[in-house]
């Protein structure tokens, strides 16, 4: 018998597994069987067995101290970079799908506008005012959506560690200031793209913020309650 | 585990850096071991996993705890360092080898068996041969102790190609070791 229809077993079997404890596992158990009898396979397992072993006890390589160090220095240099000076999917990872699908219901919103339109050119420029109002239709969305998170997270405010409440306070303090900075530059030139894209960068930033905190708070509420319950009984 | 890894996650998000040296703490041993037996050289390992930590400090706030904070963590390092030997492989014009598909395992020879016990010295210098992706398979399984479920989602390959990669490193190291 060809002991090639057992290979893919002989690394589960190496790894422990015994027919004893896979009731019904039919195929393991004809490998145990057919273990006694094959001296090619014997070896496998004691190679393999010798080399697992071995391999679990290789020593671990230690970093040096200065690794550390190095690794904070450039954090906190990243983080002396204003939120604007750096790339666009560092500075609010996860946004650029949704920049990505507005710019191009812009592009499509004005494409098919002038397909349809046949007036003079002084009147398409003037119509392409509903295309710039899509980044306002789309705060006016964000604001709503932060205005529930927000209520939902003061509901839950109570169940996160005062520790964990502060530095998410001043996380969302950080994006507050980052979205009147980028409305300030938006009330200054209305047509910026750059601003458009960073209020909605912020707005999409403080939105992902406000749900991890509520995430937070219903897990530790739930773990509170479970610690509580059996002591109600 | 995942709701310390979720507040673990926000306070590093939320800028607190005595929590980012609280996972570096928790995860640097066990990662630097495996980028070191990755790539060969502990100067080339210090500096990828400084990229490492930095990538994860950018990247924490995409983190939403569907897996461990540990198992995301070796997923952005084994990426980094199949990269580094990639691009180490072009610049040195050698074939390449794709991660689900590489060389054919060794035929069994009658030859010596291993010896019961192997020095560890020699295991390394065998590990160092592996071809990139059985080499991630077995420091994964056979070294870090991770189960196949969970170096498919590292990896992200399937369960039975972890399985199938680290059957063919213990082939190929057997081989090695029975020179």
């Amino acid at each position: 018998m060809s002991c090639d229809i057992y290979h893919d077993l002989l690394g589960d079997y190496v790894d422990g597994a015994r027919a004893s404890t896979r009731p019904g596992d039919e195929r393991l158990a004809a490998f145990e069987r057919h273990l006694p009898a094959c001296a090619d396979c014997q070896a496998l397992v004691a190679d393999f067995t010798s080399i697992r072993r071995t391999a679990s006890m290789l020593e671990e390589h230690v970093p040096p101290p200065r690794l550390w160090t190095k690794i904070a220095a450039s954090i906190e240099e990243e983080r002396r970079r204003r939120w604007w000076q750096r790339p666009l999917a560092d500075a609010f990872p996860g946004w650029l799908p949704i920049a990505v699908a507005v710019s191009v219901a812009i592009v499509i919103a004005g494409f098919t506008w002038f397909a349809w339109n046949t007036a003079p050119p002084e009147v398409v420029q003037q119509a392409s005012a509903p295309a710039e109002t899509l980044p306002v239709a789309a705060e006016a969305h964000y604001d709503e959506a932060i205005a529930g998170l927000q209520r939902l997270a003061e509901s839950q405010d109570g169940s996160l560690d005062p520790g964990t409440r502060a530095v998410l306070k001043e996380n969302l303090a950080v994006l507050d200031r980052a979205i009147s900075e980028s409305r300030a530059a938006l009330a200054d030139e209305p047509a910026n793209t750059l601003a458009q894209e960073s209020l909605l960068d912020a707005l999409d930033t403080k939105v992902a913020l406000l749900q991890d905190t509520v995430a937070l708070a219903t897990d530790e509420g739930t773990l509170a309650d479970d610690a509580a319950a059996p002591q109600r009984n | 585990m995942r709701t310390a890894d979720l507040e673990l996650a926000a306070r590093c998000r939320a800028g607190d850096a005595d929590a980012f040296e609280e996972l570096y703490r928790q995860h640097a041993r066990r990662l630097f071991s495996l980028v070191v037996r990755m790539v060969g050289s502990a100067e080339d390992a210090e500096d990828l996993v400084q990229e490492v930590f930095l990538q994860a400090h950018r990247k924490l706030a995409g983190f939403r705890g569907e897996s461990t904070l540990g198992t995301w963590l070796y997923r952005l390092t084994m990426n980094h360092c199949l990269d580094h030997l990639r691009g180490r492989q072009a610049k040195m014009s050698r074939a390449t080898e794709s991660l689900d598909d590489e060389d054919a395992a060794e035929p069994m020879a009658p030859a010596p068996a291993v010896p019961p016990a192997i020095s560890r010295m020699d295991l390394e210098k065998a590990i160092a041969a592996l071809p990139p992706g059985s080499r991630a398979a077995f420091l994964l399984h056979d070294v870090e102790g991770f189960e196949h479920r969970e170096i498919a989602a590292i990896l992200g390959v399937s369960e039975g190609t972890s399985k199938s990669q680290v059957h063919k490193a213990r082939l190929k190291l057997r081989a090695i070791l029975r020179r």
